[in-house]
This record gives structure tokens, C-alpha cells and sequence, in this order.
């Protein structure tokens, strides 16, 4: 069980210079060998090698993020690509069924110790895995009520497009903003690290976007008043 | 666009076009305005003779308050009697105008200026009242002044939307005005709570010289004992008060703030409209913006088995 410690301690804070060029190594060595120990990947190993090229590149700059928000972050991938050993599993309580064994939760034995992983009090990923399936949800920062109701609008206008995300599960699991529900036919077409990807810039991104929003509405807000007040002078 | 005008533009653009010289037509036209008010503008008898009518919700109100004179005084010669189904008529020859262009703009700018002509009264209204209180009270230091010249004069009342209004109260050093307004929705009402709170800050950072904003939920105590005055106690109805200071408050500047103050309302409303639009404008591009993320985690095609002219196959070694 992963578990980072709210709020970045100084131990997590790697010399600047090493730190960049460190942690997308201990990324890449650890994608490798588990996509290695899950067996069924259709293809050779250099080609997923060559796939591994353009994420690193694409990857936010480490430095840039906060120093809480990279543990954070790769905390949650490691943990996330270690979950994401799925195989194809009928159902052993009805016949000729293939259902997501983690939402039906009718097996006990195939369905895995849970995981939450907390930057703090407000901000979590919760990962259920199972055999053949991985329900991955995510609670988004909400400071203040500006940023709980742009929270809730963004998750209401992503979910409304959940048929085109394909990963994305039209309800959140209570106590959640946003959940995801990878089963193992999408690990079959998709690849599996660039839904790992998916999911860390999907919490990168909604931040900054809340954010920036909230940014915005002050900004116009403030521009608004002085501009209306101003012909009083 | 950043503030709204004053006058009704589709009515000055109708009018300085009739007005510009051009041959005459028959104009049949109902323009909206804000609050509800309909314009009716038409050539009921001949081409020439253009008729403007205004229904107001609240003509009630503002008649109470010396509408008629305000209208009389701005409207004089044209004054008509009222059109049925509105509340003021005006009528305009266009064979009977001034000569110059200025002042032909002038007139259509002054027919424009309808609405905003017939909601001022009220607030012309209080502004006599303030100066006949600040002259009685002069009088009086604050210890001795009789009850009633401190306290300042009626709450004036003003129901211009179905369930919101607006409030005029005069008192010897200050008019205060405030507005009732609703929030439909709890993010209108969060983002309302935004932009007042600017309006409220506005003061203490750049402009000392405005007038000072307030904001509450329940009704300011300026309202105790008006009728009409609900108190929810949810948070959907909310109280801007505006104080005007003497400042504000002088001859010379009552038309312009009389002008502005009226646009309040429907300026916030407006901009918390508009942010909405924006943010969710945005919202739409950074979720394409997710699905093109996704998309990169579908494999490209592979490549396909490639055959020889014979049809035999090459086999990839290892895989």
C-alpha cells in the first residue's frame, strides 16, 4: 500500500538538478518491468520502448510543479500502473457474463485491498482494484465555494460526455469528484501507460484549469466594479 | 462592451435614420428593453408621423413619484395622449424637425433616452428631498433636530421586475438607493457574491470617491416595515445598497448618476451571465483538450501484414 505523507516533508525534496532527470528514469524502469511481468502485450518490447519517447517529452517540466504535487503525482502513477494488471475474467455467479468484477463486488476473493492515496485532507485518489477491473476516483481541491461549484460544473460536463472518454464513469463514487472504470478490454486496445498518463495530466490539468478559472472571475469581477464605478468620480 | 448604454439603440437607430432625410415608410415595430419595458414604435395615421410608446411594469410606481412631470419636462411639444396597452406616448413629425443634423441626432437620442427619462423620477425626487432636508437640518446641530429631519423621508419604492425592486431613500447628508435583486441559481448567486464583493472593495482600493456599496442577504434596516420586503433567509434574494454621498449628490451631476445608477442592475446581471458563458466556453475546450490525451492511448494502426506479388508473407522474427 502507497501512502504519501500530506504536504511534502523534506525528504521528498530531491536536489534540483538530480531530481528532473531522476524521477522519469524510476518511471520508465518501472513501466517496463511491469508491463514485462504482465505477459499478455501483444507487442515487441521495442516498440514500446519507442512508445515511452514522446511521454517523457511531453511530460510537465517536474520542476515547475509544486513540491508536494510531484510525490503526489508519482505516488499515484506507480501505483496506478502497478494496478493496471488486468485479465480477462467471466463472472463465477452468472453464466456467460463478463461484468467489471469491482462494481459488481459479487466475488470476494477477486476483488483487491482498496487504496487511497491523500496529498491531504482535500485532495485524494481512491484506487479499487480487481481482477479484472480498476476503479480509479479522484477528489479535486475545493478551497472555497467558487471552486466547488466550477469543481462540480466541470465534473457534470465531463461525465455528460462520458460516452467519448470511454474510461470515464458516469457517476462518482460518494465521497468523490470525478471516477474512472478501466476494465481489462480497455487495457486489451488501449495502451496501458498512456492511460496512466491520462489519468496524472487529468489531475495536473483540472487544477490549473480550476484555478485559472477562479483567476478569471476575480479578475472580471474586479475590472466590472471599478469600471461601473468609476463615472461616480 | 463593458458598460451598457443609456438609451435604447435599435429606437435611435431607427429614429436618426427616419430623421437623416431619407423618404418616409410605414414602421411597425415592438423593441424590448431591459426590465420587461416594450417599446412600440409605428406611423399609425401617415408616414410622416412617427408615434413611440413605452409600457413600463412599474408606471404605477413612478407616476406616484412625479413621472409625468419628469416626462412633461423632457418630452414637452411631443407629448401625446397614451396609446392603448402602454403607459406614455410621444409623437414625432418628420415634417416638423429642427434643421441641423446635431440636433436631429439630438432628438433621436432624446426619444432613446425613454426608459431612462421615466425611471429618473423617483430618483429626482429624492434628490429635492435631500436638499430640502439638508436645508432644514442646517438649521438644527444633531442633538436638538426635531424627529423626522434626521431620519430623512419615505422609502420610495420601486417594483421594476416581477419579484425585485428598487429602493430610494433621501436623508439630509446622503440618498441611499438599494436594489433588490434575485439569483435564480446557486451559481448565479456564487458568482453574484463575487462580483459585489469587488463592487464592495472598489472603494477602499481605487476610487475613494464612489459611492460606498453594501451587500446583504436580509433586508437593510433602511426596509424595516416597507411592504413587499420578503426575507428568504436562503440567500437567493439579495440587498445592494448604494449611499450617495453630497458628492454625488450635486445639481450638476444628478442626470449622469441618475443615468448610471440605473444600469446597475442589469450590468452585474449581465456580467455574471457573461462569465458563465466564458467559463463554460472554456470548460468545452479543455475537455477536447482530455480526449485528445485519451485518444493518444489507442494504438496507431499497426502495420499491416505486407505481402509479396505472390502472396507470400514476411514474418516478423519474435513476435
Amino acid at each position: 500500500m502507497a501512502y504519501s505523507k500530506p504536504a511534502a516533508t523534506k525528504d521528498w525534496n530531491q536536489p534540483p538538478v538530480a531530481g528532473p532527470h531522476l524521477a522519469p528514469t524510476d518511471v520508465n524502469l518501472l513501466l517496463y518491468s511491469v508491463a514485462r511481468s504482465s505477459g499478455p502485450q501483444p507487442k515487441p518490447a521495442n516498440s514500446f520502448l519507442r512508445n515511452i519517447g514522446p511521454t517523457q517529452g511531453k511530460q510537465q517540466p517536474l520542476a515547475v510543479m509544486s513540491q508536494s504535487l510531484r510525490p503526489y503525482l508519482q505516488c499515484v502513477r506507480s501505483s496506478l500502473t502497478a494496478a493496471l494488471t488486468l485479465s480477462n475474467f467471466a463472472s463465477q455467479t452468472t453464466e456467460r457474463h463478463n461484468v467489471p468484477e469491482i462494481e459488481a463486488q459479487t466475488s470476494p476473493e477477486v476483488v483487491l485491498t482498496p487504496l487511497v492515496i491523500a496529498r491531504n485532507e482535500n485532495e485524494r485518489v481512491l484506487i479499487e482494484p480487481s481482477i479484472n477491473s480498476v476503479r480509479i476516483s479522484i477528489k479535486i481541491k475545493q478551497a472555497d465555494e467558487i471552486e466547488s461549484i466550477l469543481v462540480h460544473k466541470f465534473a457534470r460536463f465531463l461525465t455528460q460526455r462520458a460516452e467519448a472518454f470511454f474510461i470515464l464513469r458516469r457517476k462518482p463514487i460518494p465521497g468523490y469528484d470525478i471516477s474512472f472504470l478501466i476494465t481489462n478490454f480497455h487495457t486489451e486496445e488501449m495502451l496501458k501507460h498512456k492511460l496512466v498518463d491520462f489519468i496524472i495530466e487529468f489531475q495536473e490539468e483540472v487544477d490549473k484549469e480550476i484555478s485559472e478559472m477562479k483567476l478569471f472571475l476575480n479578475a472580471r469581477a474586479r475590472f466590472v466594479a471599478e469600471s461601473f464605478l468609476t463615472p461616480f468620480d | 462592451m463593458l458598460l451598457l448604454d443609456y438609451q435604447n439603440a435599435l429606437i435611435q437607430s431607427v429614429l436618426t435614420e427616419r430623421f437623416s432625410g431619407a423618404p418616409p415608410v410605414h414602421i411597425d415595430q415592438t423593441v424590448s428593453d431591459f426590465d420587461g419595458v416594450t417599446f412600440h414604435i409605428s406611423t399609425p395615421e401617415v408616414k410622416t408621423k412617427i408615434l413611440l410608446s413605452i409600457a413600463i411594469r412599474c408606471f404605477k410606481d413612478l407616476a406616484k413619484y412625479g413621472a409625468e412631470q419628469v416626462l412633461q419636462r423632457e418630452y414637452g411639444q411631443y407629448v401625446v395622449p397614451v396609446e392603448p396597452g402602454y403607459d406614455f406616448s410621444v409623437l414625432v413629425d418628420l415634417e416638423n424637425l429642427p434643421e441641423s443634423k446635431e440636433e436631429r441626432d439630438a432628438l433621436a437620442m432624446q426619444f432613446a433616452l425613454l426608459k431612462r427619462h421615466a425611471m429618473a423620477a423617483p430618483f429626482e425626487e429624492a434628490y429635492q428631498e435631500h436638499y430640502t432636508l439638508k436645508e432644514e437640518a442646517s438649521k438644527f446641530s444633531s442633538e436638538d433636530a426635531p424627529k423626522g429631519v434626521m431620519e430623512g423621508g419615505e422609502v420610495k419604492a420601486i417594483h421594476y421586475r416581477e419579484e425585485e425592486a428598487i429602493y430610494i431613500k433621501a436623508s439630509h447628508d446622503r440618498v441611499t438607493v438599494i436594489f433588490s435583486t434575485i439569483f435564480r441559481e446557486e451559481t448565479d448567486r456564487v458568482y453574484g457574491k463575487v462580483f459585489i464583493q469587488e463592487f464592495v472593495d472598489a472603494r477602499r482600493r481605487a476610487i475613494q470617491n464612489a459611492p460606498q456599496v453594501l451587500f446583504r442577504n436580509d433586508p437593510p434596516l433602511e426596509l424595516q416595515g416597507v411592504p413587499g420586503v420578503r426575507d428568504t433567509g436562503s440567500g437567493e434574494i439579495g440587498y445592494v445598497t448604494f449611499v450617495l454621498f453630497p458628492r454625488h449628490l450635486t445639481p450638476q451631476k444628478m442626470a449622469s448618476v441618475i443615468s448610471h445608477i440605473q444600469t446597475f442592475r442589469d450590468n452585474f446581471h449581465y456580467h455574471i451571465k457573461a462569465s458563465k458563458a466564458y467559463i463554460h466556453s472554456r470548460m468545452r475546450k479543455r475537455t477536447a483538450d482530455f480526449l485528445q490525451v485519451l485518444r493518444r492511448a489507442r494504438p496507431e494502426n499497426e502495420e499491416k501484414e505486407r505481402k509479396t506479388a505472390s502472396g507470400r508473407t514476411f514474418k516478423v522474427q519474435g513476435s
